[in-house]
């Protein structure tokens, strides 16, 4: 018996021996891997890192698959989901239908957060908390403007709410949600300053608010509001166009006098992937995911200002990059463009090399390539590109300006002065437009060159939906490069779409299937 | 850690050690125990003295030692024989003990959580199989082993990449959400007493496996059992001289899934007719010309057949185990060791897996009141899979009119610039190596003759070593100049440890008294997991042999991250079993839990269980009716089970870091990244079964029944959020689902004469349905357009097969007139979506239920034939009533560059063929694939899983060559299976989607077994 209670002893005296060392209570587990909310909104850092994460869930590469579902551009493979869209067989459940709405949702949120929390702060330091706020509702106003531009309308959240609330919420008419944007844009511009230095340069500054205020009003119609804040941004002093279009997106001109508003990147930590996804396949196996169309590449007029349809323009067919406008060559690699690895570029079927239309999925379909962000100075590591995401630049403040006081049909030397800026800047020198234009020749002109300033940036599905041309522009076949073979010249043309638009319903996209069935009272939008 | 791990192991080997030296000396009693049908010996027969834990088994011939003395009852059982029961007259004279053959089975010691009951008393749900049932097929693991061996358990062996699991196990249906990253359906795995994976484990060392399944019996494992629970028993030593036993087996697999691409004349016109209903452009390659001089072509490399993969890539493989295992002992000590070697090639290049394990089960009778076992299991796994994750994808998708390899060795390259064979062979390897190592003390001690109390504590260790690396290189296929690259090679290695740590306390009390048996547990548990990980990150080596990560460039390239993470466990429990003259059972069980996993009230929750059952065979009317029954018994019970799997940490709002700069500079972002619910707590499950068993015509037939109805509620769901809310998804206990169903067994056995024979058939029917969802939901999941879309939603089963409801095609222009269409420009041979909702639009809104991927019916069926030295034994097995939705290119018609099936050659609509497979071929347009009850293909299958032909070497033989017995086998596995979705040469377990996963296979087994 004393044996037996000895080995007993032993035995449970191993057994606690080990079990006291590992753990005092095995039921009270503290995570080191996360941090609680608990412990957060102590300090002015907390409000910082906060904030900061507004600015990490904006827009960048996404911007491209908007552009590339126009008539400017094409889903080139017929796997990438989007290619549904381009050909109008998409509904409700399309992922990209979901993932655009998310994210702006997202973003409204952490900005939601930010805004009410920040007050239980303690700190003296009031005008930064008013920065940071203002921040805030500058950053969820522009998500608002891409929700209401994609979706008409939309829930109008201005706190975090709960599950509960997120079940039942509503629709805002989309007035509504523009009004709400210009209040929030206008009471943040006057609590920011004009610019940022530093390692704060790329937050949101006055300029970027009241820029954004003149985009969202151009876009709801309200064209008073949109030159008027069009006009202050131009007053500010602050911002003008750089010499060269040709080096917008480069690593010199990060943070330029051109740049209002941008998602900013650096190598080695916070990186996009710009280049794999849009460089042409030759380089590094790049994916080309979309690709500018023959509809984009005829737009661009001759050196000498002239459509390449006007007889006297000079152009010709079998040279037909030269003598056009030079944004075309800055937009978009062309047949013998030299490209990042330093061979040239030749989508011609048949003409060898590793671009050659056809030779792979991944290949170009229409024989260009985008050129904007996909620069030399990335090739080296092609996935993780550093270079900033712009999202708002000076020229497009310029050009509404113009449109803004064209459509209010207030033509004067200022918005003649608007667009010529952008014609003649010195490495575009296009001829300035000659005065005495009709209301009708300046709308086509000023909507032309928005087209081809800011082709691939994000804002052309926008246009067409407010202008109401995409259902002219977004049919039929998907056209590339014209080549010789031998004397005949040969159209490419894209062997596996055809663009559809349904004008009864795709001017907005629908309501997320996965966000009606949760909640019903969504409702959908017409034609849906 | 680690270390700390170690020291407890050596000082348990130290103590075993020292107590070696102070054994004492004490009356033995031999025996030997034959078969009283044909005077063989019994192996394996359990030899105890009553009243004590004393206990032995006998070796292969039938022997046992075992300490005692004059005067002492012996109990000897066998599984399959009547236990007996022997005074000891005098302990010094051998005994030769004659067992009778059992009449039934229900002798037999059925393993039950925290115990063991004999069968006849059995008042819950159990099933037991045993461990030479699970080795007769050749498995790669015991998952697969499982299949098709006990009713209610629904084994999906989706074959699986070689030392990966791809196995589904489910007890009785789905209970809960796969949504929770957690969180499954899963039953509990415990191994000795010890929660741990039935994957890796070795199918020689298992002695029985019990399946418990109703919540009587699960209960007593409280928060985990909600799914059931498996018990795993392994073989220990027996006393005697040393037994030595070889048994091993050499296997050739070969693909199940050979789906064969549509020929290639046949396919190049039907791209044609494509491109044209499309009103594209005939693009070159199908203009007459090239389609003329590539059907005439002799040089394949020029001109390459479209899509040969599952004909060229796909090789048939070795694999091989070889077990060999020691057991002797004696009256003090027993031990069994046992190794393990397995070697698994893969049916492609650069697959394959790898086992070496070693268990030592040792037991030491310290006093006679006293017993030490200590168990040490060590397994090393490596299974190996090129980098590229693509393989079987690229069999189907992107890859056509590539040439496999060229004769110089280079790769021929797709449109898509791929090729499968390219990415086995070149793209580099993803290698998991894990160690493994389980550790177990228990000490049973004898207080009072009915008074028993045990210890456990156990380690199992866990240590992953993943190591994968990339290539850097460069295919140029010279005949369509087209170049692959994958510019830089790049290395991740990770290494992740994980420690759980058991300690177990059990008192159990037994007492007969006249007619009433009282039977009690009492114990308390504990349970702490701790794991850490870690990850590197490096690329651009200075070339493909340099493989250590300090090697790659030291950049802002490389790159680390890390886990922490622990949760615990603290339950007591009771059981309490009471029988009156064997005629009335009643059993109770109770268990409270604690979790780390929740916090406040919620930590703790309670599980009850009731079971009963009449033996109505016993009674003494039932002798007066004369039926040709000799065993009757009803049993039912209730029972609450719960599941914990909830994500840890949930109970709070945390924050988690990201990165974001500013003016070239880095800069820190913090967001909140789940939703906090501070009330989360336990699924509950709540089951009813009833149950009656039966031997019938003397004990030759048994029968047994169980009906079951189990609901879980408060279903800890990752509930999707309106993202309105910020959130895409959080964690809550929201939603009910119930499982019903029935089981049946039916077993037929005939030993009387030289030929044997034994048919053993089970039947499950299980009918799944979503009660509530809190008035959350429908959930609809899916991952992208193309692919199956799954709905949780009241009323129908969970993770519904949701989609278009179709009614044939469009006939004509009239009819596409007169009907809604799903996109612009339908044509004559387009899918006719029915409009649900007539709406008069074709939309999401027009979804319902097109399927239910869960079998409702599973069945088994093995038999065993035995003549003389022969025995045949084979197991049929299925499902049906399954749905299974296929997508990508097996699917997609031609509409893509994918793999298109034979099957649509002349099968699609045309005028002529208006009721054809097959719609309108459309080039690039898939508005006729999306999910539609089209595509839902009945998964039912009934298939000969496994056949086994065996002879037994004669004794006089093996006498001559000086062993003990041999025999040798030869096997198949998956060898014919009925089933629709043979003709898309497809396996009917594989789950909904793409088949781009490792394809099930076939094996071809030789087997050997030798006992020394």
């Amino acid at each position: 018996m004393k044996r037996n209670i000895k080995y007993l002893g032993c035995f449970l005296a191993i057994v606690g021996t080990v079990f006291q060392s590992c753990k005092k209570n095995v039921l009270e587990t503290i995570p080191n891997d996360r941090v609680s909310s608990e412990i957060y909104w102590k300090t002015e850092a907390d409000a910082r890192y906060a904030v900061n994460s507004i600015y990490a869930n904006l827009d960048a590469t996404n911007l491209f698959v908007l552009d590339g579902i126009t008539e400017i551009g094409h889903t080139n493979t017929v796997f990438t989901v989007e290619y549904n869209i381009e050909n109008g067989t998409y509904d409700a459940s399309h992922s990209r239908i979901q993932t655009e709405w998310q994210t702006a949702y997202r973003s409204i949120f952490l900005a939601n957060y930010v805004l009410e929390n920040i007050d239980k702060i303690k700190t003296t330091n009031t005008a930064l908390i008013n920065q940071f706020k203002s921040e805030a509702r500058v950053l969820r106003a522009y998500a608002y403007m891409k929700l209401a531009g994609l979706y008409g309308d939309v829930p109008l959240i201005k706190t975090t709410i709960t599950t509960t609330d997120g079940l039942a919420a509503t629709r805002s008419k989309v007035a509504d949600v523009w009004s709400f944007i210009n209040k929030e844009l206008t009471e943040a511009s006057a609590l920011l300053p004009n610019s940022f230095s530093g390692a704060d340069r790329g937050r949101v500054t006055k300029g970027t608010a009241l820029a954004l205020k003149a985009r969202a009003a151009l876009w709801s119609g309200d064209f008073a509001t949109a030159s008027a804040a069009a006009k202050s941004v131009m007053d500010l002093n602050v911002y003008n166009l750089i010499a060269e279009y040709g080096k917008l997106f480069t690593y010199a001109n990060e943070n330029s006098v051109e740049v209002v508003f941008d998602k900013q990147f650096l190598v080695g930590t916070n990186t996009h992937n710009a280049f794999a996804f849009m460089g042409p396949y030759s380089q590094k196996s790049s994916g080309s995911t979309f690709v500018p169309t023959k509809d984009l590449a005829d737009l661009y007029t001759m050196k000498n200002g002239k459509a390449i349809t006007d007889a006297t323009s000079g152009f010709d067919p079998k040279t037909p990059y030269t003598n056009r406008d030079p944004r075309m060559r800055f937009t978009m690699y062309v047949d013998g463009d030299p490209l990042p690895s330093g061979i040239p570029f030749k989508p011609v079927p048949g003409m060898g090399g590793g671009d050659e239309i056809g030779k792979t999925q991944y290949n170009t379909t229409t024989g260009f390539s985008l050129k904007k962000y996909v620069s030399a100075e990335d090739f080296a590591n092609h996935v993780a590109s550093g270079l900033n995401f712009i999202l708002m630049r000076y020229a497009e403040v310029l050009l509404t300006y113009a449109e803004a006081k064209i459509e209010q049909n207030q033509i004067d030397a200022t918005v003649y002065d608007a667009i010529n800026k952008v014609r003649t800047r010195s490495d575009v020198g296009l001829p300035a437009l000659v005065t005495g234009m009709t209301q009708a020749e300046l709308r086509a002109a000023v909507r032309r060159e928005r087209v081809l300033e800011l082709a691939f940036e994000g804002i052309h599905l926008f246009d067409i939906r407010r202008w109401k041309t995409a259902q002219q522009v977004m049919t039929g076949p998907v056209k590339g490069i014209t080549y010789y073979s031998g004397t005949t010249p040969v159209t490419v043309l894209v062997p596996s779409v055809i663009k559809t638009f349904d004008a009864s319903k795709h001017y907005l996209w629908p309501i997320p299937q996965k966000e009606k069935t949760l909640n019903p009272a969504l409702g959908q939008n017409p034609g849906w | 850690m680690i270390s700390k791990h170690k020291k407890l192991l050596l000082t348990v080997w130290l103590s075993i050690g020292l107590f070696c030296t102070q054994l004492y000396a004490q009356t033995t009693i031999k025996g030997v125990v034959i078969s009283a049908s044909d005077n063989k010996p019994v192996e394996g027969a359990t030899v105890t003295t009553k009243g004590s834990v004393k206990g032995t088994q006998t070796n292969a011939n039938g022997e046992f030692v075992l300490a005692g003395k004059t005067g002492d009852q012996i109990t000897i059982s066998s599984i399959g024989y009547s236990s007996q029961v022997i005074i000891i007259k005098n302990a010094a004279s051998s005994l030769t003990i004659s067992l009778a053959m059992a009449k039934n089975d229900l002798e037999d010691v059925v393993v039950v959580g925290y115990g063991t009951q004999k069968k006849v008393s059995l008042t819950s749900s159990v099933s037991q199989i045993k461990g030479a049932d699970l080795v007769r097929r050749p498995v790669s693991n015991l998952q697969q082993a499982l299949q098709g061996q006990a009713p209610g358990l629904t084994v999906l062996d989706r074959g699986g990449e070689p030392g990966r699991s791809a196995a589904t196990m489910r007890i009785r249906g789905i209970t809960t959400f796969s949504g929770n990253s957690s969180g499954n359906s899963s039953p509990l795995i415990i191994v000795d007493g010890v929660e741990q994976t039935l994957f890796t484990l070795n199918p020689e060392d298992v002695e029985s496996i019990s399946i418990l399944k109703d919540a009587s019996s699960t209960a007593i494992y409280g928060s985990r059992a909600a799914n059931g629970v498996v018990l795993v028993t392994t073989k220990r030593g027996k006393s005697g001289k040393i037994q030595a036993s070889y048994n091993g087996y050499y296997a050739i697999q070969q693909s199940v899934n050979s789906p064969e691409m549509m020929g290639l004349e046949d396919y190049m016109r039907y791209q044609v007719l494509a491109h044209t209903n499309q009103g594209l452009a005939i693009p070159a390659r199908y203009t007459e010309s090239s389609i003329q001089s590539w059907i005439t072509a002799t040089d394949r490399e020029k001109y390459p057949l479209p899509n040969t993969w599952f004909q060229t890539v796909l090789k048939a493989a070795p694999q091989q185990s070889h077990n060999f295992s020691f057991s002797g002992g004696n009256d003090f000590s027993r031990t069994r060791v046992s190794f393990r070697y397995m070697d698994q090639d893969g049916i492609a290049a650069n697959y394959g897996a790898n086992i070496r394990e070693l268990r030592m089960n040792n037991d030491m009778q310290l006093s006679p009141k006293l017993k030490l076992s200590t168990d040490i299991n060590y397994r090393y796994n490596l299974s190996k899979t090129p980098f590229s994750g693509d393989v079987f994808n690229r069999f189907i998708h992107g890859t056509l009119f590539a040439y496999p390899k060229y004769a110089d060795g280079t790769y021929g390259l797709s449109q898509q610039t791929s090729n499968p064979l390219m990415l086995a062979e070149k793209s580099g390897y993803n290698k998991i190596a894990t160690h493994y190592l389980y550790g177990s003390g228990k000490l049973d001690y004898e207080i009072l003759p009915d008074l028993v109390f045990s210890a456990q504590v156990s380690a199992v260790i866990n240590y992953a070593e993943t190591k994968a690396f990339q290539n850097a290189y460069i295919n140029y296929d010279a005949i369509n100049a087209r170049t692959f690259t994958v510019a830089n090679n790049t290395l991740t290695e990770g290494r992740d440890r994980n420690t759980e740590l058991t300690t177990n306390y059990l008192l159990n009390y037994s007492k007969k008294l006249n007619k009433h048996e009282l039977r009690g547990l009492l114990g308390y548990s504990e349970l702490y997991n701790q794991g850490t990980g870690l990850s590197a990150y490096r690329e651009r080596f200075y070339n493909n042999d340099i493989q250590s990560i300090g090697q790659g460039a030291n950049d802002a390239t490389k790159n680390n991250s890390g886990s922490e993470y622990k949760y615990g466990l603290r339950s007591g429990f009771t059981r309490i079993n009471y029988s009156f003259d064997g005629k009335y059972l009643l059993e109770g069980n109770a268990r409270y839990d604690g979790s780390s996993r929740f916090t406040g009230d919620n930590q703790f929750s309670f599980f009850p269980s009731f079971s009963g059952a009449w033996r109505i065979s016993k009674e003494k009317f039932f002798d007066d009716l004369n039926l040709p029954i000799s065993d009757l018994k009803v049993r039912g019970s209730w029972g609450q089970t719960g599941n914990q799997t909830v994500p840890l940490y949930s109970y709070f709002a945390s924050l988690s870091q990201g990165s974001y700069s500013f003016g070239g500079t880095a800069a820190q972002s913090f967001s909140q990244t789940g939703l906090a619910d501070p009330t989360i707590t336990w699924e509950t499950n709540d089951q009813t079964d009833l149950g009656l068993e039966a031997q019938l015509l003397d004990n030759k037939l048994s029968f047994s029944v169980d009906y079951y109805k189990k609901r879980t509620s408060g279903i800890l769901l990752a509930l999707p959020l309106p993202v309105v809310t910020g959130f895409t998804s959080s964690t809550q206990n929201a939603g009910i689902i119930d499982n019903k169903g029935w089981e049946f067994t039916l077993g037929f056995k005939n030993n009387q004469h030289k030929f044997q024979y034994a048919i053993n058939g089970n039947l499950a029917i299980n009918n799944n349905m979503v009660i509530d969802l809190k008035g959350a939901g429908p959930f609809i999941n899916n991952s992208y357009e193309l692919d199956p879309r799954y709905i949780v939603k009241v009323g129908l089963p969970f993770n519904a097969h949701w989609g278009y409801k179709t009614d044939g095609y469009f006939q004509n222009a009239a009819d596409v007139a007169s009907y809604p269409s799903i996109a612009p420009g339908t044509k004559p041979g387009d899918v006719k979506f029915v409009d649900l909702n007539k709406d008069g639009k074709i939309t999401a809104d027009d979804w319902a239920m097109i399927g239910n991927p869960f079998p409702k019916y599973t069945f088994g069926l093995s038999s065993d034939f035995s003549y003389k030295n022969f025995s045949l034994n084979f197991l049929l097995q299925g499902a049906a009533q399954v749905d299974t939705r296929l997508s990508g290119g097996i699917t997609e018609i031609g509409i893509a560059e994918a793999f298109t099936h034979k099957m649509v050659a002349n099968n699609y609509w045309t005028p002529e063929r208006p009721n054809a497979k097959f719609p309108l071929p459309r080039k690039s347009d898939f508005r006729n694939v999306g999910t539609s009850d089209r595509l839902i293909i009945d998964g039912s299958y009934l298939r000969l899983k496994n056949v086994q032909l065996m002879y037994s070497i004669p004794a006089s033989i093996c006498k001559k060559i000086g062993i003990s017995a041999a025999r040798v086998y030869v096997s198949g596995t998956n060898l014919f299976t009925i089933s629709k979705l043979n003709e898309w040469g497809l396996d009917p377990e594989a789950d909904s989607g793409r088949a781009t996963y490792y394809p099930q296979t076939s094996l071809y087994t030789y087997g050997l077994n030798i006992n020394f």
